[in-house]
């Protein structure tokens, strides 16, 4: 447990090091450094689940096989499609409002890739994968990630296709009324942690719950307080407008939502952006509630990789198994019983917190 | 069918007709070009050994849009499906919005007043797209070929890469049909585009009776549906 | 081993006499039709006549209006009959001036004679008097001539200017002042519409103010297809693709009734056992696919139940290609029986049915836990997309729109035919009137279909091998006496399927006239919608199970 706390040093300042720079140019050398890394991981995560995961996963839901022609199981599909798909023709709508229309497909990845910077992921090798460690880390994630919604109805409204403009207008309905209780239910993890520092809430998380039979439960959140834990796991669905709340896009009612007119190299960014905050998504559910890049033997970085990835999988399996709710009903489910409850939630682990600390 | 099969329906390169290759190296039908092409004027060796990296890109992956019209869409859906799974060869994945799309599988009878449409629907697909004509309504009118109403064949309106005969065709054979598109995308063949204007177009050899007078009266050029030209499609 | 009538004790028979007496000084003709009495009244006296039928008699039932063009004259027939008893039938002919064809509509009695006079004045060319929107519903409005008029020249040329079908996107469409609503196109390529469905949509934020459905963008010109083959074999073909969704066999069922009541053909006890259990497995491969295809709509892309839903039908089609040889376009059925019997081996097709059989429930049950049993699901379709019962009757609504609606009406059990009578199942009545009643008759309809090929199986397993007799002694060429005037209904996988044929003759039908069921269904789509939520009126859409195919036909 201590080797989560060993890893102070951050991923910028250690590449620093590493190539002799020092003072700030060193600093900013490294973090540039850093966030190349970063980003080149994360991206190259959504380039293995869109095309191919998200096929194969879907696949085995459903009883096929999906890609399985070209390459070992069908792996090469990632740069076919890819490659494909950047070189399309890209159709602007001749009455499009431009630059909104060309800035939405920067602004939705671009925002989940900013919200990586904060999130630590753990050691790998000599490295400690985490960029920045600033007090108010995970307000700041929550910031980055709500960025989105501006991108989505950006997006919707430049497109002046009227499916994209319900599409825009539902995304911000959805976040808004998701957001709230999103960022209710973590900072009743703040109270257990006592800090906003991503560093802390996961060194936090380190203590034993319970000893059962010999193995340690680590005090997790999602152990401590399950209840928070389903209440944030709702509204992070919501937030990156999975099913059951896929309605931004929702392709049988409004063709493919805000992301109708794009195409080429447009389309392909509000793809990767959308896989990008699903991992966002599963990393900030990691971060607070599953104890981080903790876990037995394998270096912690795998551990948070294989974290993100359960949760990319459980957002798979309700997109397949999961109907639909209608807009009024998610905003209902939203404002009536999610906030409601992420305030129970909120006052109850205070109570507690309060009288037991 | 094994999973293992790798490379399913390949014909013998050497046998592959060269006459729409040959029409695409000079310039005939430029969907396959490049801007580098352009540029260069020539192919280079660079170009042609990307332009074979990219022909194969595009014969290996293809998004479907989700087009429905008629019988043929719910065999195209069981192709989609569970048991033919077209998504084996990389072509399963049915996307809603024409501006996402590579190929437009157009499953059934196409009547005068769905043309026009149908004609949208196919000029939203960005470059480089495809048609698959499934069916026997879309090789000529199928078995309401001597409506009053129907249309006589895809290509009529737009031009088809692959017909597919039946009616409707099985399963099997809308694989064989996706699997044989796509390998003549990766020889770097297309069909020929032969696009009739589906409606009249400054009422052609029609005898001026007096109906036609008096529509030719009523419309005038500009203002006629279905006159394609590929130069100026958007 | 027989299904219960129903009770047809509330309902009174009337003698044609005393029609006639009813109808009284507007009666100035009579023009009997094989299945029912038909009188013949003014045109400028149709609401009144089919109001005291409606009123007086019970006529509740709108099930077609026919037109036709004679030499001397046009037609109108609105076939009448009563939900709760379809065999009592008459029929009202409405003759219109040859030069000047008008009659006043039936729009005011029945809400479905809307789009039925729309289709006449549109492929016939009768105007109807006081119809609220008389204009073309199946050709695109440019259209010249009527096509099945009988100065009609299918070679002129037809001309469809650009300004019908220019973008809308072209120019700028915000409105002008302070309107409220959004006006939106969905179809006829979308991926909600299960076809090429039109519904022109006015939207007040998300909720539908007003919703058009606009059809004929599958209007493949089936009645004069059928007018122009001969009744013994090359019709048959055709109502394979009417209701393409594997629902052949049903299909193909009503032209062989009707032709077979016309030329009074008798089918073998044996053909009748196989053609009822070939239609009942088609319309369980049609209900997984309404089944399949609903789930998209409420789920999303191509997910497990649209996916479970194909694997269940792949299983029924197999058993029907084993029987028939086809996959969708079976044409099996041929007059005064089918083609071929079982295939041999019989055991091994009777043990393949039985096992699909057996492993049914068990499909069922993850349909029930997926699907009706979902929180989720249960939200969406309770009490949306309701349509009362009378608002469904007089909309002609039938098939599992209607049962869905409380109406306990299918033509199985009411109008006999097949080997229906004979066998034990029950009818599903559902009367919640919304989305969700209409996705639980569906399933448990199919669990009744099952019920009734088991059955099917049983009794022809145990077939007497030298008492197979496929089909009856069949003349080469029928040619039907001249003005020979039927229709006849069965119940297809959407409700009721009726054909109207008038003979001249000849051995080809000089008026062949469909009543699709989903032609009925679609128009009651408005009535659902307005007031609800855009993914509810989707929803509805998909719980009305259409067939574009049968609604343009």
């Amino acid at each position: 447990m201590a080797g989560l706390l060993q890893g102070e040093v951050l991923l910028p300042e250690q590449l620093a090091d590493l190539m002799g720079l020092e003072g700030p140019l060193g600093v900013a050398v490294g973090a540039l450094l850093g966030a190349f890394i970063v980003g080149n991981i994360m991206l190259a995560m959504t380039g293995v689940a869109g095309p191919w995961a998200k096929r194969k996963i879907t696949a085995a839901f459903t009883d096929r096989f999906a890609v399985n022609r070209i390459g070992p199981f069908g792996l090469f599909i990632i740069v076919a499609d890819s490659v494909r798909l950047l070189g399309k023709e890209l159709i602007i709508p001749s009455n499009a409002d431009r630059p909104s229309y060309d800035l939405a497909p920067i602004v939705l990845p671009a925002s989940a890739l900013l919200g990586f910077a904060v999130i630590p992921m753990g050691d790998l090798g000599p490295l400690n994968i985490h960029l920045a460690d600033p007090e108010a880390g995970l307000a700041l994630v929550f910031a980055f990630a709500s960025i989105a919604s501006i991108a989505l109805v950006m997006g919707g409204y430049a497109s002046n296709n009227k499916y994209s403009l319900m599409g825009g207008l539902r995304a911000v309905a959805q976040n808004i009324a998701y957001e709230i209780p999103l960022i209710v239910t973590a900072m009743s993890v703040v109270i257990f942690a006592g800090s906003l520092q991503m560093s802390t809430i996961v060194a936090e998380q380190g203590a034993t719950l319970v000893s059962l039979g010999g193995i340690d439960i680590p005090a997790w959140y999602a152990f401590v307080n399950p209840f928070a834990f389903v209440l944030f796991l709702v509204a992070n669905m919501a937030e990156i407008g999975r099913n059951p709340f896929d309605i931004p896009e929702a392709p049988t009612e409004i063709v493919a939502g805000y992301q109708t007119e794009y195409s080429s190299v447009y389309f392909v960014l509000f793809y990767l952006g959308e896989f990008l905050h699903i991992f966002l998504g599963g990393a900030i559910m990691a971060t607070i509630f599953l104890g981080g890049p903790a876990g037995p033997v394998l270096p912690g970085f795998v551990w948070f990789v294989i974290k993100i990835w359960a949760f990319f999988l459980f957002t798979q399996w309700a997109r397949s198994a999961l109907p639909r709710v209608r807009i009024d009903q998610l905003i209902e489910i939203g404002w009536k019983g999610m906030l409601v409850l992420s305030f129970a939630n909120l006052v109850l682990t205070a109570i507690i917190v309060g009288v037991i600390a | 069918m094994s999973s293992d099969n790798q490379q399913p329906f390949v014909t013998d390169r050497s046998r592959v007709t060269t006459d729409t290759q040959d029409a695409r190296l000079t310039g005939q039908d430029d969907r396959f070009n490049s801007r580098l092409r352009e540029a260069f004027g020539s192919s280079p060796f660079i170009l042609t050994k990307f332009d074979k990296f990219m022909n194969w890109v595009r014969g290996s992956s293809m998004f479907m849009l989700q087009f429905g019209i008629a019988c043929c869409s719910i065999e195209m859906m069981h192709t989609y499906a569970v048991k033919h799974d077209l998504d084996r060869f990389g072509a399963g994945v049915p996307r809603a919005s024409p501006r996402q799309a590579d190929v437009i599988i157009i499953p059934g009878t196409i009547v005068s007043k769905f043309a026009p449409r149908m004609k949208r629907v196919y000029d939203q697909m960005p470059e480089p797209k495809f048609v698959i004509g499934m069916g026997s309504c879309t090789i000529s009118g199928g078995p309401f070929q001597e409506g009053y109403n129907v249309v006589k064949g895809a290509e009529e309106v737009i031009p088809v890469d692959i017909h597919i005969p039946g009616c409707p065709p099985r399963p099997e054979a809308l694989v064989y049909g996706v699997a044989k598109l796509q390998e003549r995308i990766a020889n770097g063949e297309s069909a020929p585009v032969v696009v009739k204007p589906y409606e009249l177009e400054q009422f052609g050899d029609l005898e001026r009776d007096e109906i036609v007078d008096q529509l030719a009266a009523e419309i005038d050029t500009d203002d006629l549906v279905m006159r394609y030209n590929w130069a100026d499609s958007p | 081993m027989s299904i219960e009538l129903p009770e047809t004790a509330g309902v009174t028979e009337q003698s044609p006499e005393e029609l006639e007496a009813l109808l009284d000084e507007l009666v100035i003709g009579r023009d009997d039709h094989l299945n029912a009495p038909g009188y013949v009244i003014k045109p400028d006296t149709v609401v009144e006549s089919l109001r005291r039928l409606r009123d007086d008699a019970g006529f509740d039932h709108l099930s077609c209006v026919t037109a036709q063009e004679y030499d001397d004259r046009y037609e109108s027939i609105y076939h009448l009959k009563k939900f709760d008893d379809p065999t009592q039938e008459v029929s009202i002919v409405v003759p219109a001036d040859k030069e000047n064809p008008v009659s006043q509509s039936a729009n005011a009695v029945f809400r479905t004679a809307d789009w039925h006079e729309r289709e006449a004045y549109d492929l016939v060319g009768i105007e109807y008097d006081e119809h609220p929107n008389l204009k073309r519903i199946l050709l695109p409005d440019t259209w010249q001539g009527h096509p099945l008029g009988q100065s009609y020249d299918q070679d002129q040329p037809q001309v469809v200017p650009l300004r019908e079908h220019k973008n809308p996107l072209l120019e700028d469409q915000r409105a002008a002042s302070e309107s409220e609503t959004m006006y939106l196109n969905i179809g006829p390529h979308h991926p909600a519409t299960h076809g090429v469905l039109h519904v022109k949509a006015v939207l007040d934020g998300e909720q539908v103010v007003d919703l058009e459905p606009d059809i004929g963008y599958l209007h493949r010109c089936e009645e004069q297809m059928c007018q122009n083959s001969t009744y013994r074999y090359q019709i048959m073909p055709y109502p394979d693709r009417w209701d393409y969704i594997s629902a052949g066999l049903l299909n193909e069922w009503a032209y062989a009734r009707v032709a077979e009541d016309m030329a009074d053909i008798e089918v073998p006890e044996y053909a009748q056992v196989i053609r009822t259990m070939g239609a009942e497995l088609c319309r369980m491969a049609a209900h997984f696919l309404a089944l399949g295809t609903f789930a998209l709509d409420i789920y999303g892309d191509f997910t497990a139940i649209f996916m479970y839903s194909i694997r269940d039908r792949e299983r029924v089609q197999n058993i029907l290609e084993d029987l028939t040889g086809q996959r969708l376009m079976f044409n099996y059925f041929r007059l005064g029986g089918v083609v071929w019997d079982l295939p041999e081996p019989r055991e091994e097709f009777i043990e393949n049915a039985r096992d699909y059989l057996e492993e049914l429930p068990t499909a069922l049950e993850e349909y029930h836990d997926m699907m009706t049993a979902n929180e989720i699901l249960q939200l969406r379709t309770v009490d949306t997309g309701v349509l009362p019962p009378e608002v469904a009757k007089s909309y002609g609504a039938t098939g599992p729109v209607a049962r869905g609606s409380g109406i306990d009406y299918d033509l199985r059990r009411d109008d006999p035919y097949g080997y229906y009578d004979k066998l034990d199942w029950d009818v599903v009545v559902e009367d919640g009137c919304d989305n969700y009643s209409r996705l639980l008759v569906r399933m448990r309809e199919v669990e009744q279909s099952a019920k009734i090929v088991e059955q099917c199986l049983d009794l022809l397993e145990d077939w007497p091998e030298d008492e197979r007799t496929i089909q009856a002694n069949v003349p080469r060429t029928i040619k039907p006496k001249d003005d020979t005037e039927i229709y006849r209904a069965v119940e297809g996988a959407k409700g009721e399927l009726g054909i109207y044929i008038r003979a001249d003759g000849t051995e080809k039908p000089a008026r062949f006239k469909i009543r699709s069921p989903c032609f009925s269904n679609l128009q009651t789509l408005p009535e659902m919608s307005n007031g609800e939520y855009v993914p509810d009126a989707i929803a509805s859409l998909g719980s009305l199970d259409i067939v574009l195919g049968e609604v343009d036909r």
